[in-house]
């Protein structure tokens, strides 16, 4: 890290406490607070089922059954085994193809804020240190863009590219990158004009140096909160899609894609179709929001001293 | 136990209560309300062809005679028919005092009016009657002898022209010359027992009575494109009649105490098309469904009666040709559930398992939504197509605006699922689907010509029983060596309220003239 950078830091940290100091409290106040400790944990046991899925799954979440479709939960399932969370329209296990759905939901929603968040970054750097033309056509297309329903362009998109896990990503990604570079370059307006930047250019660095290696660090805090709650408004997203049947292929089991599945059960009162895909989507948005409440907080100064 | 009993009772109570809380109100006793699947396009007569469509305009149209749910023709707008020697001559006699809904008479001079205007190139009409009925008979030209008599014309001699043609939709000139071909769109002008008294497009289309039969003042066709709200409209008493009812919703209608569910053995044909033509023999499995051998191997490795009964419901047979029962070749039997026998078939053909266990990879295209449980079906095929060492690349598709398209060009596949209407009158009706190699219904471009070259012998037999003898001979063809994997007649599966009488027929046809109120 370069002193600039350093000196940024300590102009946006002016307490000057080191990593380690700031993980303890990050780890006490959220503690203190209880709700994000459970986020935490629900969170890391959906990688932990998404990463590990294919070990824990007691069946192939494709591997059709017709004559035991339908099992309720803890009902019987092939070779001696248990339908712990029952089967689908074609036999095929619920605990399965939730295990594999974690994969599917979490990779998208990580995957797409990167493409979102760095287009969107890249984008609002430029417009806030350049300005000018760059900052006005950046700006509109943004505005374009989102003059748009989301979901209405989304669709639009897929319709064109075709469903896929990748084309998801990417729609879902270039859905996000407004937001990003709308606080980019109102931070990147304010921090140019800063002494830092000025002595940055002073002592010769290139425009590149001073934009991802002096401006860039300065922003990211803000960044991440925002990230916390996108990851959780694109596995929505995804959901949504998913549900329209616009997502990825039917054989590839997404949480939102076991949900549109379970319409036409649902009257039938095959309850559990619907109940464990939605109970899962809605604690993984609702932890992500949480930790993004308590990542907001953590890091406004203002709400510093009583953390 | 005793709760699973039960389970309909309960999802059927909390899906009233839902209702409750939105709201319902049951229909007039002079109105019946039918729920349908599927959105409407048009009223112009001669571009009218999707089933749903032909169901609401068949009450505001009449045609010169009629096919019953027996499958018999009776007369409708005429009274007599008379063929001539050669069979290119049909002569129909119309009843007298008919007028249509104008008031204006209707006369030998409409009826051949209707028929060449239909088949006037410069309308580009696409619809069944120019681009099934029209081009299977041969149409030639149609003409007033005088006020009463009509004759059409047709190429040559076909012995089921005289069925074909009650599919046309008998109107007055006056008003459609009055009209731009937009206007006839929306605003038809019948000659049935129907008019139209509004249309909210993708919505509701509701009809009037003018005249007999009908039982009731007024029809509403309501479009409710989700089955679980067609199944709680029902269940509300909102709607009388709804179509394509999910399998796993029957227990909930039938338990809730409002309404029962009808099935029947439908008259469309189910299977999965191997798409035979030189662009697809290019494709990846393309090569391999040109043998034979292959396509006779993979008869085997699908368990279509363990699909019936899982996903339809149903027990069925597995169909022997693409002819409706009993009308096929009654020596033929279905393929067995045999998939060691499709696995030894595919060794012999060559197309032995490789290092990954493969065999070959292909493609299936399928729509989604159209027929019963259709999603789930092709789902289930691919995997039995798998567990015989195939990799299938599964494409499942929009279907009205992505996947009909493919299918009107005739380029889905290698392997494509897909449901043809079909009938009960005739075995030549539903063989003429593959009239010829290049009929817009021959989807699969097979070509073989012990079958298309048997054609005039069907025409030209002399006797019912010769005819018979080489539809066998043609249907065993087809059976051995054809371009579909058979699967089965789609069961139809109609919701009715406890309110109404009334009874679905076969052939798909909804008939609201004979409903009436219990």
């Amino acid at each position: 890290m370069s002193d600039h950078t350093a000196e940024g830091l300590v102009l946006s940290n002016p307490r000057g406490s080191g990593f380690r100091r700031e993980a303890e409290r990050a780890v006490r106040v959220m503690v203190n607070a209880r709700w994000p400790i459970f986020a935490v944990v629900f969170l890391l046991l959906a990688a932990f089922a998404a990463v590990f899925g294919a070990w824990l799954a007691p069946f192939d979440p494709n591997r059709q059954n017709l004559v035991l479709r339908l099992a309720a939960p803890m009902a019987a399932g092939p070779d001696g085994g248990v339908f712990w969370l029952g089967s689908d329209a074609l036999g095929r296990d619920v605990f399965s193809r939730l295990l594999y759905g974690a994969r599917v939901s979490l990779t998208v929603g990580f995957a797409a804020i990167t493409v979102g968040g760095t287009i969107g970054i890249v984008a609002g750097l430029l417009a806030g240190y350049f300005g000018g033309w760059v900052d006005d056509v950046i700006m509109r297309l943004g505005d374009i863009q989102l003059a748009f329903p989301f979901i209405l362009l989304a669709i639009m998109f897929l319709v064109v590219l075709g469903s896929g896990v990748w084309n998801l990503i990417l729609v879902l990604g270039v859905g996000q990158w407004v937001t990003y570079a709308r606080i980019v370059r109102a931070d990147t307006l304010s921090l140019r004009e800063k002494e830092f930047v000025e002595a940055a250019r002073a002592l010769g660095d290139s425009t590149p140096s001073i934009i991802f290696r002096t401006i860039l660090p300065n922003i990211l805090a803000p960044l991440t909160v925002i990230a916390s709650f996108n990851v959780a408004s694109v596995i929505l997203s995804e959901a949504a899609l998913s549900f329209l049947g616009l997502g990825v292929p039917p054989e590839v089991p997404t949480w939102g894609s076991m949900l549109a599945e379970s319409r036409d059960t649902l009257v039938a009162n095959k309850w559990w179709l619907a109940v464990f895909p939605g109970v899962a989507i809605m604690l993984t948005v609702l932890s992500f929001n949480i930790l993004g409440d308590w990542l907001r907080d953590f890091l406004d100064p203002r709400l510093r001293e009583r953390t | 136990m005793k709760l699973r009993m039960h389970m309909p009772r309960v999802a059927a109570a909390g899906l009233l209560g839902a209702i409750a809380l939105t709201g319902c109100a049951e229909p007039l006793e002079d109105t019946i309300v039918v729920g349908l699947s599927a959105d409407i396009t048009t009223f112009e007569p001669g571009m009218i062809s999707s089933r749903d469509n032909a169901n609401i305009a068949r009450h505001i149209f009449a045609s010169l005679f009629t096919l019953t749910a027996e499958g018999e023709h009776v007369p409708e707008l005429a009274h007599t028919l008379e063929i001539s020697d050669d069979g290119t001559s049909y002569v129909y006699t119309l009843n007298e005092g008919l007028t249509c809904h104008d008031g204006e008479p209707l006369t030998a001079e409409d009826v051949a009016y209707v028929f060449n205007r239909i088949a006037d190139p410069a309308n580009r009409f696409t619809g069944n009657t120019p681009g099934f009925v029209f081009t299977s008979i041969g149409f030639v030209n149609a003409e007033a002898l005088d006020d009463l008599r009509v004759r059409v014309d047709i190429a040559q001699k076909n012995p089921i022209a005289f069925g074909l043609m009650t599919e046309v939709y008998i109107h007055c000139k006056d008003a459609y010359e009055a009209m731009t071909l937009d206007e006839a769109a929306s605003n038809p002008v019948g000659s049935g027992s129907y008019r139209l008294a509004s249309w909210t497009r993708g919505s509701e289309v509701v009809l009037e009575k003018v005249r007999e039969p009908g039982n009731f003042q007024r029809i509403a066709w309501r479009i409710i494109p989700e089955a679980s709200t067609r199944t709680a409209e029902l269940i509300a008493g909102n709607v009388d009649i709804i179509t394509n009812v999910v399998p796993e919703q029957v227990e909930a209608i039938d338990g809730s105490g409002r309404a029962e569910v009808q099935v029947v053995s439908g008259t469309r044909r189910m299977y999965l098309g191997f798409n035979l033509s030189d662009e697809h023999a290019r494709m990846p499995g393309g090569d391999a469904i040109q043998d034979p051998r292959v396509r006779r191997a993979l008869q085997y490795a699908v368990d279509v009666p363990t699909i019936c009964r899982q996903l339809l419901s149903v027990e069925c047979e597995r169909a022997t040709s693409l002819v409706n029962p009993p009308n096929g070749n009654a020596s033929l039997t279905p393929y067995p559930y045999d998939p060691e026998r499709a696995e030894r078939l595919l060794d012999e053909a060559g197309w032995r398992r490789g290092a990954n266990g493969t065999r070959f990879s292909i493609r299936l295209q399928a729509g989604q939504g159209r027929y019963v449980n259709d999603v789930n079906v092709v789902l289930a095929i691919a995997q039995y197509l798998e567990d015989v060492g195939l990799d299938i690349d599964l494409e499942l598709m929009e279907w009205a605006s992505v996947y009909t398209p493919l299918l009107r060009e005739r380029q889905a596949g290698p392997l494509f699922f897909l449901g043809t209407g079909g009938g009960l009158w005739s075995p030549i009706y539903d063989m003429t689907d593959l009239a010829q190699v290049g009929s817009g219904t021959n989807y699969t471009h097979w070509d073989d010509p012990r079958w298309f070259d048997r054609w005039p012998d069907v025409v030209n037999a002399e006797t019912p029983e010769a005819r018979r003898v080489v539809l066998d001979e043609m249907l065993q063809v087809f059976h051995d060596d054809g371009p579909w994997l058979l699967l089965y007649f789609q069961p139809d599966f109609y919701g009715v309220s406890n309110r109404i009488a009334w009874q679905a027929r076969r052939d798909e046809h909804v008939e609201i003239f004979e409903a009436r109120l219990k």
